[in-house]
């Protein structure tokens, strides 16, 4: 399955790990665990037209992307529909409209990735946008927390919480469009949950939460993507296993 | 000049009335009691003055008037990988803080609030409910703020026998010299503390000094029929 694995290559999935892991420890935060999951499926429909057209998929992801997240920021801040719901169904929408478009020869690539065939262009793209991301999330971290915590409170300390959460859902878009040609659109989700879930549980303060998430996900990726090239496995499917049997593992040692 | 004047104050939830035309003035030094039914819009109120919900009306603040909120909780459940300390630390923008007097840091707010040091490493999640909702207000003191907001919750979280959060309120408006609007439901507090009340039902039914204002009949006409509170008043 796995052809051979540039170093940068390896490079880039461990970035977008580490920047997929500690965006999801806010998004874990924010309870939106879910809510990201399906909002990945969403770049599926810009993934297809990206391969049917023969233009960068990371462009027409990105594109759909944005398009989602700014549903799910207006319909929290604008209306009273419940996010979940309508969430849940124009993702499914967007899911089914994706594999209808997407060429049958490469659906499985779009759904579940495949890094051997990553262009260079796209890896060095990967990892100066994964380490932006990585970057912003690390300045902006106590403001981004206090805003999810509590609206009011960072409202009172002159923060504008809904601007903050708008450049949070934007670099939840950027991060899944640049994973999702390293994991699928199936599976960037699992990078950006299971190693906050994960984390969570062996973890009680901020600090050691997202940090240990970003490692997680760090090493999650490259272990991953070695084991699987070891045993030419596809690398998506066996991060997510690692991780998962981790996550089981970690729910005996719980601390909080 | 009053520190807060607040003029036919209203906040619609679509288009329902959450408040409608309150208008009242907050004087330096003075602990305003907000009271009223569930659902009557005390918390509405607060989150209005604060900036977090659009309303109509003018809300005057004199210039250079810091605020602090201590909300009743947290927009999350309480079981965060985030500690005591972490919590006091969160959004200390430098450029933020040379607007207002040295902030505390979080060490000093701990023992004000009468928690334990350790309570700084402690997570979230290990905190009692009094315990959280000192931490809140020490959150809220950190920076020195003017005016502060308290909305307390409903149920009493305070230990019988020890220091309740008025008790400490009281004590640290005494030390910092703050001006207080809080939500209550303890109509002793009200007597006890508060210079002034304001009650509202949604609209406002009455505002001024407590001994004056709170007669048994707008005690009715704001909760309805409040035997309850006869009693209390006779206490």
């Amino acid at each position: 399955m796995i052809e051979s694995i540039s170093l940068l290559q390896l490079i880039a999935a461990a970035l977008v790990g580490i920047a997929g892991g500690l965006l999801g420890s806010f998004a874990l935060l924010r309870r939106m665990a879910l809510v990201g999951d399906a909002l990945s499926h969403v770049a599926l429909p810009g993934l297809a037209l990206g391969l049917l057209f023969h233009f960068n998929v990371f462009f027409g992801a990105l594109a759909f992307l944005l398009f989602g997240t700014t549903v799910i920021w207006a319909i929290e801040h604008r209306t009273r529909i419940p996010v979940d719901t309508l969430v849940g169904v124009l993702f499914v929408v967007a899911l089914a409209l994706g594999s209808l478009l997407s060429p049958e020869e490469e659906l499985l690539e779009a759904l579940f990735g495949n890094i051997a065939a990553v262009s260079l262009a796209q890896t060095l793209w990967g990892i100066v946008l994964a380490s932006a991301v990585i970057s912003v999330l690390i300045f902006i971290k106590s403001r981004l927390t206090l805003s999810i915590v509590s609206g009011d409170l960072a409202q009172t300390a002159k923060l504008r919480p809904h601007f903050l959460e708008f450049l949070f859902l934007t670099l939840f878009a950027l991060v899944t469009a640049i994973g999702i040609q390293f994991a699928g659109a199936l599976l960037m989700g699992s990078l950006i949950i299971i190693p906050a879930a994960v984390s969570r549980n062996l973890t009680q303060s901020m600090a050691a939460y997202a940090t240990l998430s970003a490692m997680l996900g760090g090493l999650g990726t490259v272990a991953g993507v070695l084991f699987a090239g070891y045993f030419n496995l596809s690398p998506g499917p066996t991060f997510i296993l690692l991780l998962g049997s981790l996550f089981f593992l970690s729910l005996f040692f719980r601390r909080t | 000049m009053p520190l807060l004047e607040v003029k036919n104050l209203s906040v619609l939830y679509g288009k329902e009335k959450a408040l409608e035309n309150v208008s009242f003035s907050v004087d330096k030094g003075e602990t305003i009691a907000v009271i009223g039914p569930n659902g009557s819009g005390k918390t509405t109120l607060l989150r209005a003055l604060i900036g977090a919900l659009p309303s109509k009306g003018e809300i005057t603040i004199e210039k250079g008037v810091t605020m602090g909120y201590v909300p009743q909780k947290l927009d999350v459940e309480r079981n965060l990988p985030l500690t005591g300390g972490e919590f006091l630390n969160l959004a200390q923008r430098k450029k933020l803080q040379s607007n207002f007097n040295v902030a505390y840091s979080a060490k000093e707010i701990i023992r004000m609030v009468g928690l334990p040091l350790s309570h700084l490493q402690k997570s979230l999640s290990a905190f009692s409910s009094g315990e959280f909702q000192r931490l809140l207000m020490g959150f809220a003191l950190k920076t020195r703020p003017s005016l502060l907001l308290f909305d307390e919750p409903t149920a009493s979280v305070d230990v019988g026998g020890q220091e309740t959060i008025y008790d400490l309120l009281h004590r640290l408006q005494d030390k910092e010299q703050f001006t207080t609007l809080l939500v209550s439901h303890d109509l002793t507090t009200v007597y006890r503390y508060a210079t002034k009340v304001l009650c509202l039902n949604k609209v406002q039914i009455c505002f001024g000094v407590p001994q004056e204002v709170l007669t048994p009949q707008e005690l009715e006409n704001l909760y309805g029929g409040g035997q309850r509170f006869y009693h209390h008043l006779h206490e």
